[in-house]
């Protein structure tokens, strides 16, 4: 019997009206990779929080090493030998990456340069022994999301920490990237360190798991070896309801990874020889040719980075293109990937949200102004078909959860994509129910060769594979068409990667 | 059907406001027994001096009132759209300017031309003056809180030189301008009071800019920028320059009618020192009323409620005016304390 190295107990937490977590309990073992599953909402990142230092719990008990603790801070945590790896970078962008890592340790100010040096030692003999492999002398800017998530997990690392949290690191990586962290996780655990990983995607943690908790509704369902469970009775923990279960079942069991080929609709978007520029300046696209047609979805994978998001914003009309031609269609839809920044306005209601979409159509306004009572209808029309839970369309939408702000999204950008929708990592966050609504929503979208063009950029192959009717893969600035016979996780991976390195 | 705008008049923004006075109210009375002085004499000369009577209503509390509202909206109006204008004491003092020069040039023409003339010619003023800021943020990038502010800076010097030198009273004594012509006067609103018709603009300014927030495209994309200007560009396709620019320039054109009131209404003349900081207590009646244009009516009627209940402790209870002023900043500092109390314990960490 290996020892426990944490122990959360009976831990609650409320936030407001919201009960985030209620008797959730977590037991952590020295040499263990200890995966922490569970919907959206189910209390994942409220249990780390608690656990990382971050909220003090309503009530229930912290134990580490066998002794009760009670953390005030992050630092408590620390100090407890916890160190947690967030799902958002806390990096800063314009120092290095050594320079990043010196942020929060105690030093002279007038001896800057050999405290850098001293851990300049020590992160690369950490380097040597784990292979985890990050530039030190960049800014951070420049890296790409691997890079900068081997860098936050170092910066956890060189505190020698006893337990190591990752809040979800593999949202933003490609598959080969995935397979280096988990051989890293494994090497770690190796040390006799507790390894805690919270993920939302099942393959993931059966691929890596030597014990498996599932939260749902801030309780925990089950906590099991993983040699003792299958993905079945990991759905039914996190789910609970064998309907929802099966739903969600159907859209994955239908990874057979194509779909049925169908006539094409008439053309609605093309480009031709489009360059365009990131933010920074860098050219994020290289020539590149497309053309949508009406009903299907196309689909466009990738490791981040590689111009695609340059691309969702060109279709979108959002972006101009610095060259080439772009013939785009009036009734455009965007799901953008950032849906609270992007997508919605968290201080708008669920109707003011919907008019983002509709305040330039004549139809939703006089002259000079907007007819409310025609938006609010609209607004409420899109609530009841996307069944968005809410109080009503006066609610804000920051008080909205993921799932529903994202049908919020999706269901004000039909409304307008009557020749396009452009969607970008739709289902990023999502639980297995939401995921399964915006699948079908977008198969039923392009069900006739008269229904909009679909290009649903993702960085899940899952996604993609089983949603469209052709792939391309954006690797440095251009599309690679995925031909037939490549068509499969592997095949994709393979070009992904090959083009990220031709990039880099 | 319940509009946008309605509920935004909400309990907890009212709350934080009645809490606000409250509290600055307590601190208040205990400077004042520090100070040796009585605070409920203090209070009661304060309250006689604002509200006691119709003359110290009219004349007083509403004349200090109608700058303050019109330069609130200013405020308002800017921030509202995610414009910091802190500068409203310049856009406002270039009102001033404008409307002085035409109630001194205009004196051949009519009253119905007159007036009309120099009001819009204050707004536009007010505007031109908040149109530097705004092209050296959109042309730029810099940003608008250093720019209106040192503009204030500018525009107060530039008060100072005009009244000394061109504007001059013609016998060259005193640092004002002559009194503008009479037909450039609003009239009184009350016969026999110093409340003038400016208090009309004000309240109809109230009213236009609250039916820009809810029901004009302008007024929505103003805001949408304002609460996201990601969201605003991605999922309006709201082009945010052409925005900004209008937030800036409706912004100086309220404070810039704000000067060209104050001249027309009040004072008939233009001099050094004009504006004892409407422009930056403003900035106070705004976010006091939450940005919103109604509540800044009320907002402003409390600070111009203060600065009457000030010069009255000052003159029948014997307490100095910086008093009422201290009281004034405590509103100012548990506004914004209280806000983010709200704030804390609300909306904001009930997300999972």
């Amino acid at each position: 019997m290996t020892a426990v190295l944490a122990r959360l107990d009976g831990v609650a937490r409320r936030f407001g009206s919201v009960q985030a977590l209620a008797g959730a309990s977590l037991e952590v073992r020295a040499g263990e990779v200890h995966a922490v599953l569970g919907e959206n909402g189910a209390g994942k990142s409220t249990l780390l929080s608690v656990l990382g230092g971050m909220l003090r719990p309503d009530s229930g008990t912290i134990e580490v090493g066998g002794e009760r603790v009670e953390f005030a801070s992050p630092r408590d945590a620390w100090k407890r030998g916890i160190g947690l790896v967030h799902q958002h970078f806390t990096l800063v962008p314009a120092l290095s990456g050594l320079e990043n890592l010196a942020l929060g340790r105690r030093s002279s100010p007038f001896r800057l340069r050999r405290t850098l040096e001293g851990l300049r030692a020590d992160a690369e003999s950490l380097m040597d022994r784990t292979g985890l492999a990050v530039p030190l002398d960049a800014p951070v800017e420049g890296l790409g999301v691997g890079e900068k998530q081997r860098l936050e997990i170092l910066k956890v690392l060189l505190r020698d920490p006893s337990v190591v949290v990752l809040d979800e690191p593999t949202a933003a990586l490609a598959p080969a990237e995935v397979t280096a962290l988990f051989a890293l996780l494994r090497s770690l655990a190796a040390e006799a360190r507790a390894i805690v990983l919270v993920a939302h995607k099942i393959d993931e943690v059966l691929a890596v798991a030597d014990r498996v908790t599932v939260l749902r509704r801030g309780r925990t369902t089950l906590t099991e070896l993983r040699a003792n469970v299958g993905a079945e009775a990991l759905v039914r923990a996190m789910i609970g309801d064998p309907h929802v279960y099966a739903a969600a079942l159907g859209v994955d069991a239908s990874a057979s990874h194509s779909r049925p080929t169908r006539t094409r609709g008439a053309v609605v978007a093309t480009l031709d020889d489009v360059r365009a520029c990131a933010p920074s300046g860098r050219l994020a696209l290289d020539g590149v040719s497309l053309e949508i047609a009406r009903g299907e979805i196309v689909g466009i994978a990738g490791v981040e980075g590689n111009g695609q998001r340059e691309l969702a914003l060109i279709l979108a009309g959002r972006l101009r293109a610095t060259a080439g031609s772009v013939r785009l269609p009036a009734g455009i839809g965007f799901v953008p990937q950032d849906r609270s920044h992007e997508g919605l306005v968290g201080d708008f209601d669920l109707a003011e949200n919907v008019a983002l979409a509709l305040h330039a159509d004549a139809r939703f306004g006089g002259r000079a102004t907007l007819a409310w009572a025609a938006i609010r209808a609209e607004a409420e029309r899109v609530r009841d078909r996307f069944a968005i839970v809410s109080a009503g369309t006066s609610t804000r939408a920051d008080m909205l959860s993921g799932g529903n702000q994202q049908r919020l999204v999706i269901g004000r950008e039909m409304l307008v994509a009557s020749d396009l929708l452009v969607a970008e990592n739709p289902t990023r966050g999502l639980d297995v129910a939401a995921t399964a609504f915006v699948h079908s929503e977008l198969r039923r979208l392009t069900e006739s060769p008269a229904g909009p063009g679909v290009v649903l950029v993702s960085s899940d192959l899952d996604e993609v594979l089983s949603l469209s009717d052709r792939v391309l893969v954006a690797a440095g600035g251009r599309l690679i068409p995925v031909p037939e016979h490549a068509r499969s996780k592997q095949g994709v991976g393979a070009l992904m990667l090959g083009g990220a390195r031709g990039a880099a | 059907m319940a509009r946008p705008e309605q509920r935004r008049i909400d309990l907890g923004a009212l709350s934080v406001a009645a809490g606000a006075v409250v509290a600055a109210g307590g601190v208040g009375a205990l400077l004042l027994l520090a100070g040796g002085y009585e605070p409920l004499g203090a209070a009661r000369a304060a309250l006689a001096g604002a509200f006691g009577s119709t003359e110290a209503l009219l004349s007083i509390t509403l004349v200090r009132t109608v700058p303050l509202v019109l330069t609130g909206l200013a405020v308002a109006f800017a921030f509202r759209a995610g414009v910091w204008n802190i500068g409203a004491e310049g856009q406002l003092l270039a009102g001033a300017i404008a409307a002085a020069w035409v109630g001194l040039a205009g004196r051949a023409l009519p009253s119905w031309v007159l007036v009309p003339v120099l009001l819009v010619l204050a707004g536009c003023a007010g505007a031109l003056w908040a149109l530097i800021p705004a092209l050296m943020k959109l042309r730029l990038g810099v940003g608008e809180v250093i720019t209106t502010l040192l503009m204030s800076f500018v525009a107060i010097h530039l008060t100072g030189w005009l009244v000394h030198g061109p504007l001059q009273e013609p016998r060259g004594i005193f640092p004002q301008t002559e009194a503008i012509a009479e037909a450039a006067r609003l009239p009184a609103l009350v016969p026999g009071t110093r409340l003038h018709a400016g208090a009309f603009i004000a309240i109809a300014a109230a009213v236009a800019v609250a039916w820009l927030f809810v029901r004009a495209r302008i007024g929505f994309r103003m805001r949408a920028v304002g609460a996201s200007s990601s969201a605003a560009r991605i999922a309006g396709r709201i082009d945010t320059g052409p925005i900004v620019l209008v937030a800036f320039m409706g912004s100086g054109a309220l404070a810039g009618l704000a000067g060209g009131v104050q001249v027309a209404g009040v004072t008939y003349a233009l001099y050094e020192g004009f504006s004892p900081g409407w422009g930056y207590t403003a900035i106070a009646v705004a976010l006091l009323a939450a940005l919103n244009p109604l509540g800044v009516l009320a907002t402003a009627l409390l600070f111009g409620a203060l600065e009457a209940g000030a010069a009255a402790m000052q003159r029948d209870a014997g307490v100095p005016a910086v008093w009422a002023m201290a009281v004034q900043a405590l509103v100012i500092l548990a506004v914004l304390a209280l806000d983010r109390l709200r704030r804390r314990g609300g909306g904001g960490a009930a997300r999972v």
